[in-house]
Parts: structure tokens; sequence; C-alpha cells
């Protein structure tokens, strides 16, 4: 690169030229070269010193030495600047409103899983579909005794929703807590809800609940959202339905679709309910650990459950006080779990996790509610007894199948055996020329009638033919 | 030009910038460098979205923020053992403050145990005294944290409180009253709560309840407590005091709160309606529960301990996972106790023993 003191329209003077010199015009003293060498030396030492101890302070940050908490502290051993220690916050700010979407106001949305693989891609479709802000939702997985690929799934997801080219997609905080509680009981649907399976199962249960809960509540949680992963049909709107109602606890009906030789729906959650006389006095004589479990002819408790109160045409704002929750989408205000209450792990007031939630809550005078019209819906995992039944409908159907199979076949064989309708009229016609022969030798003998009556038999033998067709159509309609 | 010449007009000051200049550069390249290294579950945060038992990395603000990550949590590998320092176990000492005492503060530093295994939780209400209290606690805070590294702990939460506390006054006589107790307990409970359930992180192995007016402790305090192996285990709570009498300074009781339970009481509380509440300490209430400010020997085994029914929170070791199977400390009388009584009653419920160590002293303020 050329650079000229006059680069425009003075380039006359070559660079090599000594002719033109911009060097300053005044005098320069030379310094003594032993003067000079010795300065080049210092210099030479210091840059050599200054590389060593930035080598040396880089691979042995202990090394560093302190230089206070001033503007200097920059260069100093303090792990690195970045690194904060100290939060601050203020629980006046994360009370919880009615309209928590305008007021950025945190949600923090807790799944227990368990041998849930098959359910996650569901989940993860309603995750991605919800409208709630979702910088806004942090989530939360507590994975225990799964058998099967549960964790190494969540991950992916969780890992490919956090990925999303837009950043408004993307969650809050991210926790997976792996706990396994060494549960016995298995988690398959008749084991699950058997009567004499639901005190321990519910309190151990309860107790994943917990830690999961105090592993991941935040001082920034306005709100708790607990919802299970096997929901089927859900609003993608709930987070903001259930929350415009501005109540402490609020949970939604939950039904469940129903193969139509069963009906078609049926009340899903029982665990909703409001208590009654009845119940009170049932649990005065049991003892200190009994657990009442709703939805057991062990115990009839005649209270008003949420899930029967549905009305498909209601309003689906319309609100309902309840005493018992169930789990399986619980919107809460965070501040409820702030104050202590939580799933009791042991029977409180004979109840135990989500049922025991509400009364809890009840306790510390909280408002504890249930939308008996806004409905959404849970999987349908057909129970042992469906499962019975299914196979008997299937082994039905197989067995009509083979009638069936059985029947076309010998009508077939029935066709084969005997010949196709072409044929017939083939044979029909020879007949028929047989018979005007006949009756031609006959003219001459006796007379027409004759004729006549040898024709009808033969007509009649066409229909009979295809008559076992006929047959099977009313067996059909019976079988 | 040519390049000796170019070499001879340079100044000294121009090498010296360009060194400058040099390790400006390899500390702004090697410091650039730190913020990609991941986490791993314990230790720090990549993000503000993080447990507030961790420290964490604030990102640039140049940048734009990241996504937070995915984090596990081994919970399974999580212990509470006997010896906490070999298995690098954390400890989350929790502090519902109301006064600030430079002794507290003072008392914490001492404390023996690896600070950067300790985080703190503080949790101050929005009143007047509450105000003072925070100003005064952020000072020690800013001191501390950015004082030598050895002292520093690894993270400090301070919260306020949302509860309106129904007390204006935290005098001595009027916080003790009887009439007063059973608000004063219940809001109490609440502030704890609070403070428990929103710091207690996933990586939280202890949790160490302190008072803010406990201003002496022996330095290996966690570490003895933790010895023992229980699940939850409180010291015996004594007050220094000038004793006129003999002329000297002398202790006397102070926390009553932790007892094993009598008979007289059990009886009193099944006499008792639901919502009724059974203190400790007072005349209209003589309960006879045994009271372990009354079983301090001076000679005795100091590492004799017995099994507790009621537990103070003046100080109180507690294994997480107590506080994880949900015991809290009840807002609302549970058999007939509330907050720290009722803690314990709720842990034993959950198969959780308490334990007291009678003979082994820490002391309150003396006002």
């Amino acid at each position: 690169m050329h650079r000229h003191a006059y680069g425009n329209g003075h380039a006359a003077y070559s660079p090599s030229g000594g002719t033109f010199s911009i060097q300053p015009h005044k005098f320069q003293p030379r310094s003594q070269p032993s003067l000079r060498k010795r300065r080049q030396l210092i210099q030479r030492l210091l840059l050599v010193g200054s590389l060593f101890f930035t080598a040396l302070f880089f691979f042995f940050p202990d090394l560093r030495p302190d230089l206070g908490s001033g503007p200097l502290s920059l260069f100093t051993s303090n792990e690195d600047p970045q690194l904060e220690t100290v939060r601050y916050y203020d629980l006046n700010n994360v009370q919880g409103t009615a309209r928590g979407w305008e007021r950025e106001e945190r949600i923090l949305l807790c799944a227990p899983l368990r041998d849930a693989s098959p359910h996650l891609d569901m989940f993860f479709s309603h995750l991605q579909n919800m409208t709630y802000p979702h910088n806004l939702i942090d989530l939360a997985f507590l994975v225990g005794d799964s058998k099967d690929d549960t964790l190494e799934k969540l991950t992916r997801k969780l890992e490919e929703l956090q990925a999303h080219p837009e950043p408004k997609k993307r969650f809050g905080e991210i926790s997976i807590m792996e706990k396994d509680f060494g549960q016995k009981v298995n988690q398959d649907v008749e084991s699950r809800h058997g009567f004499a399976a639901q005190a321990g199962r519910r309190k151990s249960m309860a107790q994943a609940r917990n830690w999961l809960l105090s592993a991941a509540l935040r001082p920034t949680h306005s709100w708790v959202y607990w919802r299970d992963v096997d929901v089927e049909t859900a609003p993608t709107t709930i987070l903001e339905d259930l929350m415009r109602h501005n109540k402490d606890v609020i949970v939604p009906n939950v039904w469940r679709p129903l193969p139509d030789w069963l009906g078609g729906e049926q009340p899903y959650d029982l665990n909703s309910w409001q208590e009654s006389e009845t119940a009170l006095a049932l649990a005065d004589t049991l003892d200190e650990d009994a657990v009442i479990v709703e939805g057991y002819a062990e115990y009839a408790t005649w209270r008003p459950h949420l899930a029967y109160l549905r009305d498909p045409y209601g309003d689906p704002d319309m609100e309902m006080e309840i005493d018992g929750v169930g789990g399986v989408s619980i919107l809460a205000k965070a501040r409820v779990f702030r104050s202590g209450v939580h799933f009791p792990a042991f029977s409180f007031e004979k109840h135990a996790e989500t049922e025991g939630f509400g009364k809890m809550a009840k306790r510390m005078k909280f408002s504890v509610v249930g939308l008996p019209h806004y409905t959404i819906w849970h999987l349908y995992e057909p129970s042992v007894d469906d499962l019975r039944h299914m196979e008997e409908m299937e082994k039905e159907r197989k067995k009509k199948e083979a009638e069936e199979a059985a029947k076309k076949e010998r009508e077939d064989k029935l066709k084969n055996t005997f010949d196709t309708p072409s044929d017939w009229k083939a044979e029909k016609a020879k007949v028929q020329d047989m018979v005007q022969q006949a009756r031609q030798e006959a003219k001459g003998n006796e007379g027409e009638k004759a004729g006549v009556k040898l024709g009808e038999p033969v007509k009649k033998a066409v229909p009979k033919v295809g008559s076992p067709k006929k047959d099977g159509k009313v067996h059909d309609a019976r079988g | 030009m040519p390049s000796p010449r170019s070499l001879r007009r340079q100044n000294p000051i121009t090498l010296v910038l360009a060194g400058i200049l040099c390790i400006g550069f390899f500390i702004f390249f090697f410091s650039g460098g730190d913020g990609a290294l991941s986490t791993s579950g314990t230790g720090t945060a990549a993000n503000v979205l993080s447990p507030p038992s961790l420290p964490f990395r604030k990102s640039k603000s140049n940048e734009p923020a990241p996504a937070p990550p995915v984090v596990h949590y081994h919970m399974n590998k999580l212990t509470t053992s006997r010896t906490p320092i070999a298995n690098k176990e954390t400890v989350l000492i929790l502090t519902p403050l109301t006064r600030f005492y430079q002794g507290y503060w003072d008392n914490l530093l001492k404390l023996s145990y690896p600070h950067e295994y300790i985080s703190l939780g503080f949790i101050i209400p929005k009143t007047k005294e509450g105000n003072q209290a925070y100003a005064a606690l952020q000072a020690q805070v800013t001191k501390t944290q950015s004082g030598p590294k050895a002292k520093r702990f690894a993270s400090i939460t301070i919260l306020r409180q949302d509860t309106e506390n129904p007390l204006q006054s935290q005098n001595e006589a009027e916080r003790h009253k009887l009439e007063n107790q059973k608000a004063r307990r219940a809001a109490m409970a609440k502030a704890r709560n609070s403070l428990l359930f929103t710091t207690m992180g996933p990586t939280t192995s202890w949790i160490l309840w302190m008072d803010a007016d406990i201003v002496e402790t022996p330095a290996s305090l966690i570490q003895d407590l933790a010895a023992y192996d229980v699940p939850i285990i409180a010291p015996n709570v004594f007050q220094r005091f000038y004793n006129n009498e003999k002329k000297a300074m002398d202790i006397r009781p102070y926390d009553y709160n932790n007892w094993v339970d009598s008979p007289t009481a059990q009886a009193m509380a099944a006499k008792m309606g639901k919502d009724e509440v059974l203190f400790e300490g007072y005349n209209e209430m003589a309960t006879y529960r045994s009271l372990m400010v009354m079983m301090y020997d001076p000679s005795a085994d100091p590492t004799t301990k017995v099994k507790l029914d009621g537990v103070g929170g003046a100080t109180l070791l507690v294994k997480a996972e107590v506080h994880r199977d949900g015991a809290m400390f009840p807002a609302f009388p549970f058999y007939h106790l509330i907050e720290t009584e009722g803690f314990a009653k709720m842990a034993a419920r959950l198969n959780w023993a308490s334990y007291g160590l009678p003979h082994y002293l820490v002391y309150h303020y003396n006002e």
C-alpha cells in the first residue's frame, strides 16, 4: 500500500525517492548507544516478564494476586466477575393475580413421571400448544422408579423444546429430578386402582410430589400448575382459563372418553369432592393412619363429586367449593405452597396426597374451587375387566368372521358344484328344446297339456339353488 | 520504509502500551471462554433461572439471553451422612430475621464448616424494623461476599416476607404473651415455610435453622450435630447474663420448646377443641413435660442425646429429606401444636424422629 503525504494529485514524488521527507524538522538528540541498549534490555525484560505472568496466571488462577474489590477486581482470582452469589426477592411481587400473563407472572409446571414414555409425545404437544407465554413457564419433572426409557425420551424432547428457533417459544427453567423411592406397587391400571393398594400408593405418590415441589419452587413463582402426562385433550388456554378465576386452588372437571360399547364417556377423577356429614362421621370412626379413598364401595361417603355434576352444556365458568382435589390438573397460587400446604404422605384428617392437599389448604383458609362444566379429558386406558370384555368381544368377532367365512365357502362350493347360471340357462334351453321335441313328438300322440306340466318343475329348480344365500342373510342378522 | 528505522523511532511508551494491550487481549480472550463452560448439576448454575441455593453465572449484557438449559439433578446420589464434609454435602442455613445482631453474623462467619458448601437464606418482614434489619444485613453480606474467598458463602438469598406480621412490636415481653402466641407463632410458621420451600434446592443435603438472636455456637456446630446422623437434632439453647447474686457472668435456660411429652399434656390436648393450641412455658398451662433446658448438667457427657417430641427452632439441624417428605411448620393447630413443635409432630407422623442434646449449648442474645 502506498502511503503518500499528498495522495491526491501530488504523486510526482515516488515513495522510494528520498527527496521528500515527513520527518519532524526539529532537533532530536541521538541517545548514546549504551543507554539505548540498556533501555532495550529493560523493555525486553518487561515484555518477557509480563508475558510470563499472564501465562502463569492463566494456567494457575490460584496464584493471581488479590487486588481487592475495586475496579481492578476484574484481574483478580474472583473465580470470574460474572459469578453472582446474592439474590434478593420480594414475595409481595409474586402473589398471583387473575391476569398473570399480562403481569409476567411465572408458573411452575410440575409433572411427576413414572414409566410414562408412551405418553410423552402427547404431553409435549400439549406443552407446545399452550398459549401462556412459554418463557414464563418453568418445567420440573420428577422421574422415579421408571423401567422404560422415560428419562432419555424426556431429556431428548426437552432439549428439542429449548432449541426452538424462536426465543419466545422456549420455556424457562427446566429441571429433571431423578429420585427413586423404591415403590413396590406396580403402576399398571389394575394394581394402581385396586382398593387395598390405594393408601400406600397415594402416600408414596404424595412423597414424590413433595420432593418435586420442594426442590423446584423458587421465590419467583406466582403459580404452580400440576399436570398429569396422560391427559389426552385439554384446552390450550387452560392456564389462563383457570387463572382468571383468581382462586388459591382450582381444578377443572376430569372425564375420559370410552369406547362406544361402554357408553362413550365417563367421569374420571373422583378425588374432587365436597365434604359430607357421612364422610366426617366415617372419618371419626377410623384409626389415625387410615386413609379414606374415594370411588370405592368400601367407603360410602355420599359426597357430591365434581365429576358427576358435569353438564356438557353448562356454563364453563361456574365454580363449586370443594374440599378434596384430584391431581390431574391443579392450578394453585405459589403462596399456598409457600405457606406450607403440601401433599400429605401421612393420614391428614384421614386423607392423603391430593385429597389431603385440598383438606390442608382448606384448613389454612385458602379457597379451593372446582369447575364442574369445564372439562379436560384423561387418556382412556382399558382396565383388566375392560380388556377381558374386549377380548371376549374380539373372540366373538373372530368367531363371527370365521362363521361368515365358512358360510361363504359353502356358498362358493354350492355355486361351484352346481353350474353357473349361464350353464343353467344353456341347460334350460336344452331341456326346453328337449321338451319341445317331446311335445312335437307327443303332439301327434296326446296334446299340449302334458308339456306344460313337464316344464314347471324345471322352472322351480332354478330359485332353489340360490336359496342358501338368502338363508345366510337371515342368520347374519340374527348373529 | 526500511524497518530498522521504524523500530528506532518507536517510543518506549508504545512498547509498554502494546504489552498492556497484549495482556488485556489475553484476559479478554481467555475469560470469554469461561462462559461456554457448562455446569454439572451442583456447584454453579448457568442461568439466572436456577435454585437460589446455587450461585449463578450472569449472562453478558451484550449477548442475547441463552435458552435456560435442561438441568438434571441426581437426587438419588444426594447424601446426608455423619461425615458431611467428606461427602461434600451442602448445608442451607435458614434464618427468619426481624432484628439484625452483629453477634449473629460474626458467629456465622466463625463456623468451621467449609463456607463453599454453605448457602444462606433470610426472610425479613416488610416493616420498619424489618427495613433496618434488611439494610444492616445487606451491608454485612456485601462485605463478606467480596472479602476473602474462604469466608464467602456459596450463595445468599434474601426474601421480603409477604404475610403481614400480626404483631407490631417485637419486644420480648409483648412477644411472649400467651394470648399473642397463637397468631405470632402462626405468622412465624408461614415465614419459615416460605423461606424453606423457596430456597431449598435440589442439591441441598442439610437444613440448619438458626434464629437471628443466636449469637454464640461452637464453631464446629454443623459437623457436631451431623455426626449424630439423626433426622432432626437440636442443641440446648441458653442465655448468658450477669448474675447479680454471684457478681459474675452466668448462664440460664432460654428455649422451652424442646421437650419430651407427658401424660398430663396429652390429657390436656385430648380435652381441647380442634383449634386450640397447647403452649409450653406458661403458668396458665402446666403441662409437666420434661423440658430439655432443665436436663442440662455441665458435668455430664456432652454427647448424650435424648429423644424429643417437640422442638424449638432457635438452632435445629434437619436432614433435607425430612422437609422434602413434607414435614413443615404448621401454621394451624396440628395435634394442638403449632410451628416448630408442630413440625416435630408432623415429622413423627412421617416416621422421622427428633433428638436433642441437653449438654451441648448454644447461646441466645440477651436483651
